[in-house]
């Protein structure tokens, strides 16, 4: 027993990353004989306990260690592996561990009966390895192996059913758009390497790090690397405008949405910026708050028309994202990691309450055999009497999402607009715009999820069916979710349920603000949201229960927002047309002008070589031919002189004399 | 005879006994040539354990391992002096991962070629002279020999090209043939001016010895391509530059680049599935080994002064094949034109002329050659079935070949850059070496890797549309039922060679030091090499 006591931090966390890569290699092997999940279950429940036990609890608060392998040698430069251990990265590791345990155990049930079940469970294990590799990575190159890994398997796992040509669509789509913020974060590695000669996470930032030492007299490279990372993190955290992949990524099954993209793959960019937090300068955290309240105010407007129960929650997230990328941007990262942590647990719930009732309304389509979507919020209605539970649990994390107080989401939110308007304030000016722009968000935040709430759960039943055979989803199904709401609650994570500062969360990091702390902002910014909230619900309530719907569906600022800004079809025309007619006419080029030269310089030859040719026969032979024809033209000539008669050589020899006569005498 | 020779001369043994053997035992020729495969495999792994990867190599002759050298010519030319020739072998950290790769890759290639039919005993017995040739290029360092090797090289490509070939076999064995040749003669015009202006220190004879060329003291002042005193110029180009610029067009056509690339696409398309596999695996690599090994080693100054101009290349060549492979319906096109990006990747790191560059280079052509003879194999057995390879005419391929859909979708993924996998190693290297050049002041500017990595993104698009079209989706096929039927999973045989080939390239990705420990002091070699001109 005391061998397992000793268990140091390092060799859990080790074994935390590779616990779910052995079950991957497992379930690999066995192939369609690991249909019952048991293996990534087993591996992620391990996974937690160790991640919570002998790693977050040794941590947290306490000394940062690290450990360091070397790798491989190129050059002088030696490029090395590491654990690195500190209160981010414990945090964000048990994060994922306590995410992924619930929704494996979701799983279960939720994904019962699908022939590809044990790809799923597999792809599930090589997501979880990548994403916990990801958290404890002690190099830049190290975290963007995994980087890449997190985007496969959630390609992978988008493209799960892949005989529906729409998800397939998308897994590519989320593939290469989150490629382009890969090679942002490739080259932001080689400007780092080429300007430090390391990646090494605490040789850059540590506490005596070479970024802090060193002069740097290329401040633009800075800026530059710092732009990099950040469009790395765009496209991971579906930040405008690369969000586009994340609504498509809805296709894959909901489990998967809510682990990767809610709760754990898409804040990876969060977490990245907060690891490389000194690298930013002024401009480029501008920069990122700006995208970030960009990215929360166009999400939010989409998210308010959508009819996909998925895609309001994914713009949901989208907008959220972009919460925490202000914070980032204002140089609060402890804000930011912390509605990190506060939004994965009720935003992952809220899709596992999507789930549940997706899966109801999937098996109703099924037993009657309806032309619906079962996706669709418009065929809903008046579910909270066939699911009560469901609707409970939801309920938590819808007001949890709004920032309603007791939530854990009202600390979160709270931290980060408080200090959004503290350091707008502090800057003045047009810096304000932000704050006010994102407590309009706020307010929409609490409408849209007012809307679907009320669209789903109140109201009466919208599918003409006979009989509603819709019931309360399984326990292995409940229980998840009902861990994932008493996570929603504020007493996890501060036992002062008003104020942020005493949650657990943010003592851990210790972030000096550019900006001053205002009080009064402290007490009037709660209270104000918490009641624009209900004023939006009670609009919401009127509106979708009461069925006192005062707007134009049509008008074209819906259809702009239920089109999502026509950004996709603007992508289509654009880049993907301009891309493929580029590649059409590079085509064109090769066979055409450079393969037309080498051919027409290989007709060239072959008619120089006939040129040639008939030179040698009309020309070269036919000269010889006709020195030997003139020759023998002659001498058939002057054979005709020797025909042997007498009278004709007489003849000839008189006209000779003759001739020879007459020219003696003319001479 | 030492091991070099014997792993040059071991498929010369072959070619003669499957010359020997009777045509009505033509079933045994593919064991010959298997056997003898997997021998070279054995000694060239044997050679690689063996390997001191302490040595550098390049211009010194202690440097190299496994060294023999024999006397083979010598005459007196009176006037001229002595004609020096040597059978000189050895190899460095550059050439002996491409002696284990041409192994491999050929012991692919014979796998492939199980079930060849059209005049078996021709077949086997050229793909064993292609196989001496290409093991002697890679242990050649005397330049004549080098060109002995070359030139054979060429002979039984083409006609494996032009018998065994697809429909327009014809064509693409003369545009391949013509196009090497082209290169390769006027590289011989250089080959006589450097014999003709270094001297052997030791006997004062002219000399065809690389590792002398090498030596800027072996130079006779004034000499044609003598660094002291030289006046010569080409067109107004100075003399050594032009020998350069040959030397380079030469390889170039082999590696490919843009605008030089054209035989490629119908070379790989027309021939048959094995030989596509030994041109992309290992007829490529020639090229990059060429420049490396003789281009810039014995041009230094040259190479410092034109790698900017070789950097741009290889950026259109990674930029400009991708773009063509994204507009390919052809399967088997697509991926020729990608080998024409992939390699771009591979002048760009060469000429980068950094540590991290080269060495991202090298690793480049082993995680090409394995990943390209990968994807050649895998259009094969797909054509094998059907013969149709218009990727418009397959739909859901996933539905009913499982399997085969795996081994596309990982040699996919490997290829375009997944972490865990070589090419990842290879691309990321590059990338970061020539971004650092401008650091280190090489002269090459740091768009060019920034342009250049927009190739990772290519990559992603054409080969995951290819997925997305061709294997997912609901099954359907032009040809229907018939396909369906015809279209079973992959083989026993078929696993067998495409496993191997993948989990090295897993086994590279995730150790690359496997590669990098013995290239890296003939990288630092040849750097410091260059260095004095840069």
């Amino acid at each position: 027993m005391t061998a397992i006591a000793n268990i140091s931090p390092i060799t859990a966390a080790i074994w935390v990353v590779l616990l779910p890569l052995l079950a991957f290699l497992i379930q690999a092997i066995l192939g369609k004989r690991a249909k019952s999940g048991n293996i990534a279950l087993i591996a992620i429940i391990l996974s937690t306990l160790l991640s919570g036990v002998f790693v977050f609890a040794e941590i947290w608060k306490g000394i940062p260690r690290s450990v360091t392998y070397p790798w491989f040698t190129i050059g002088i430069s030696t490029f090395t592996v590491g654990v690195l251990l500190n209160n981010l990265t414990v945090l964000m590791q048990l994060l994922v561990c306590i995410i992924a345990l619930p929704v494996h155990i979701y799983s279960r049930a939720y994904m019962k009966g699908d022939p590809g079940i044990h790809r799923y469970w597999m792809y599930l294990s090589l997501f979880c390895f990548a994403m916990l590799g990801l958290s404890i990575s002690k190099n830049l190159f190290m975290m963007y192996i995994f980087w890449e890994l997190v985007g496969f398997a959630s390609y992978l796992l988008i493209g799960f059913w892949f005989t529906k040509e729409s998800a397939v669509q998308a897994n590519k789509k989320a593939f290469i758009v989150n490629r382009i913020g890969d090679l942002g974060f490739l080259i932001g590695i080689a400007i780092l390497f080429s300007v430090y000669g390391t990646l090494d996470l605490v040789e850059l930032f540590g506490k005596e790090g070479r970024f802090l030492q060193t002069l740097v007299d290329q401040p633009g490279l800075i800026t530059a690397a710092g732009l990099c990372f950040f469009l790395g993190a765009m496209a991971k955290s579906a930040q405008f405008p690369l969000h586009v992949w994340l609504p498509d990524a809805m296709e894959g099954p909901t489990a998967v949405s809510s682990l990767i993209h809610a709760a754990t793959m898409v804040a990876a960019g969060v977490f990245l910026l907060s690891a490389v937090f000194p690298l930013f300068n002024a401009q480029v955290l501008l920069v990122i708050a700006l995208i970030g309240v960009i990215t929360a105010a166009s999400a939010a407007f989409f998210a308010l028309t959508q009819t996909d129960i998925k895609k309001i929650l994914a713009f949901s997230t989208i907008s959220q994202l972009g919460f925490m990328m202000v914070a980032i941007g204002i140089g609060a990262w402890d804000a930011a990691m912390f509605h990190l942590v506060t939004h994965a647990f009720f935003k992952c719930l809220l899709f596992l309450g999507a789930g549940a009732v997706i899966h109801e309304m999937a098996h109703l389509k099924d037993s009657h055999n309806l032309q619906i979507d079962p996706q669709n919020i418009q065929q809903m209605g008046g579910l909270k009497a066939y699911m009560p539970k469901t609707f409970i649990l939801m309920a938590i994390a819808s007001l949890s999402l709004a920032g309603f107080p007791l939530t854990s989401g009202f600390l979160s939110k709270d931290a980060i607009l408080i200090s959004t308007y503290e350091w707008a304030i502090h800057h003045g000016g047009g810096y304000l715009l932000i704050p006010i722009v994102m407590t309009i968000v706020s307010i929409l935040t609490a409408f849209y999820i007012g809307r679907l709430i009320f669209k789903v759960f109140f109201g009466k039943f919208r599918t003409a069916v006979p009989q509603v055979s819709i019931h309360e989803a399984g326990n292995s199904m409940l229980l998840p979710m009902a861990f994932l709401a008493i996570c929603s609650l504020f007493f996890i994570f501060s036992w002062n349920p008003i104020s942020y500062h005493h949650a657990g969360v943010f003592q851990g990091f210790h972030v000096a603000y550019s900006f001053h702390e205002i009080h009064s902002l402290h007490i009037i910014i709660p209270i104000g949201l918490s009641l624009a909230a209900c004023i939006a619900w009670f609009i919401g309530w009127k509106w979708y229960v009461k069925q006192q719907y005062p707007l134009q569906a049509d008008s074209t600022l819906m259809r702009f927002s239920y089109n999502q800004g026509y950004i996709n079809t603007f992508y289509q025309l654009t880049v993907v047309e301009g891309s493929l007619r580029l590649a059409k006419a590079a085509y064109w080029f090769d066979k055409t002008i450079i393969d037309g030269l080498v051919n027409g310089l290989g007709r060239f030859t072959r008619m120089l070589s006939q040129v040639s040719a008939w030179i040698d026969t009309y020309l070269v032979d036919g000269l010889i031919n006709s020195l030997a024809g003139a020759a023998y033209y002659l001498g058939h000539l002057l054979r005709w002189v020797q025909n042997g008669r007498l009278q004709n050589y007489l003849g000839f020899a008189f006209t000779v004399l003759l001739i020879g006569i007459i020219y003696l005498i003319f001479t | 005879m030492g091991l070099l020779s014997l792993l040059i001369f071991l498929p010369l043994l072959a070619l003669a006994g499957i010359l020997l053997i009777p045509s009505r035992y033509q079933q045994s020729y593919k064991y010959v040539a298997l056997v003898i495969t997997l021998v070279q495999l054995g000694l060239s792994g044997y050679l690689y354990t063996q390997f001191n990867p302490n040595l550098a190599g390049i211009n010194q002759l202690s440097g190299y391992q496994f060294v023999e050298v024999l006397p083979w010519i010598r005459l007196d030319l009176g006037a001229i002096g002595k004609l020096e020739i040597d059978y000189f072998l050895g190899v460095d950290g550059f050439s002996l991962p491409l002696l284990l790769l041409s192994a491999f890759v050929m012991l692919m290639a014979v796998g492939a070629s199980w079930n060849i039919s059209k005049s078996r005993k021709g077949y086997f017995a050229l793909l064993m002279l292609l196989n001496t040739a290409v093991m002697g290029i890679f242990c050649a360092l005397d330049f004549f020999l080098f060109y002995v090797f070359y030139e054979v090289m060429l002979l039984p490509l083409y006609f494996l090209i032009g018998i065994w070939g697809g429909e327009r076999r014809e064509y693409a064995a003369i545009k391949f043939f013509l196009y090497t040749l082209f290169g390769s003669v006027f590289m011989l015009l250089i080959i006589v001016g450097l014999y003709f202006s270094v001297l052997n220190p030791h006997t004062g004879a002219h000399t065809f010895n690389m590792l002398y060329m090498m030596n800027p003291d072996n130079y006779i002042d004034g000499s044609f391509f003598g660094y002291i005193n030289n006046s010569f110029d080409v067109f107004g180009i100075p003399a050594r530059m032009i020998g350069f610029i040959v030397l380079f067009i030469a390889f170039a056509i082999k590696i490919p680049i843009v605008p030089l690339h054209t035989w490629l696409p119908d070379a790989h398309v027309e021939a048959p599935t094995p030989v596509s596999i030994i041109l992309a695996g290992i007829l490529l690599k020639i090229g990059g080994y060429g420049i490396i090994r003789i281009c810039i080693a014995i041009f230094p100054d040259a190479a410092a002064e034109a790698n900017w101009w070789l950097a741009l290349i290889g950026v259109i060549s990674i930029l400009y094949g991708a773009f063509n492979a994204l507009a390919q319906t052809d399967l088997k096109r697509l991926i020729a034109y990608s080998s024409v990006s992939h390699m771009g990747f591979v002048l760009l790191g060469i000429s980068a002329l950094t540590a991290e560059s080269l060495s991202g280079a090298m690793f480049q052509m082993l995680s090409h050659g394995f990943l390209s003879a990968a994807l050649f194999f895998l259009v094969g057995v797909l054509y094998d079935r059907v013969h149709d390879r218009y990727i418009y005419n397959f739909r859901g391929i996933a539905g009913i070949m499982p399997k085969y859909t795996a081994y596309v979708a990982i040699a996919f993924f490997a290829s375009l850059g997944l972490p865990g996998f070589s090419a990842f190693i290879g691309e990321a290297f590059v990338i970061i070496g020539t971004f650092n050049a401008e650091s280190v002041g090489t002269g090459i500017p740091r768009w060019m890797a920034i342009f250049g990595s927009l190739g990772i993104l290519l990559s992603a698009a054409y080969f995951l549309w290819t997925l997305q079209r061709m294997f997912f989706g609901e099954t359907r096929l032009k040809g229907g039922e018939t396909w369906a039927v015809a279209m079973n999973d992959l083989t026993v045989r078929e696993q067998l060679i495409l496993f191997p080939a993948l989990a090295l390239a897993l086994l590279l990705g995730i150790m690359p030091s496997l590669a990098f420990e013995p290239m890296n002091n003939a990288v630092l070699g040849l750097l410091k090499l260059v260095e004095n001109y840069l």
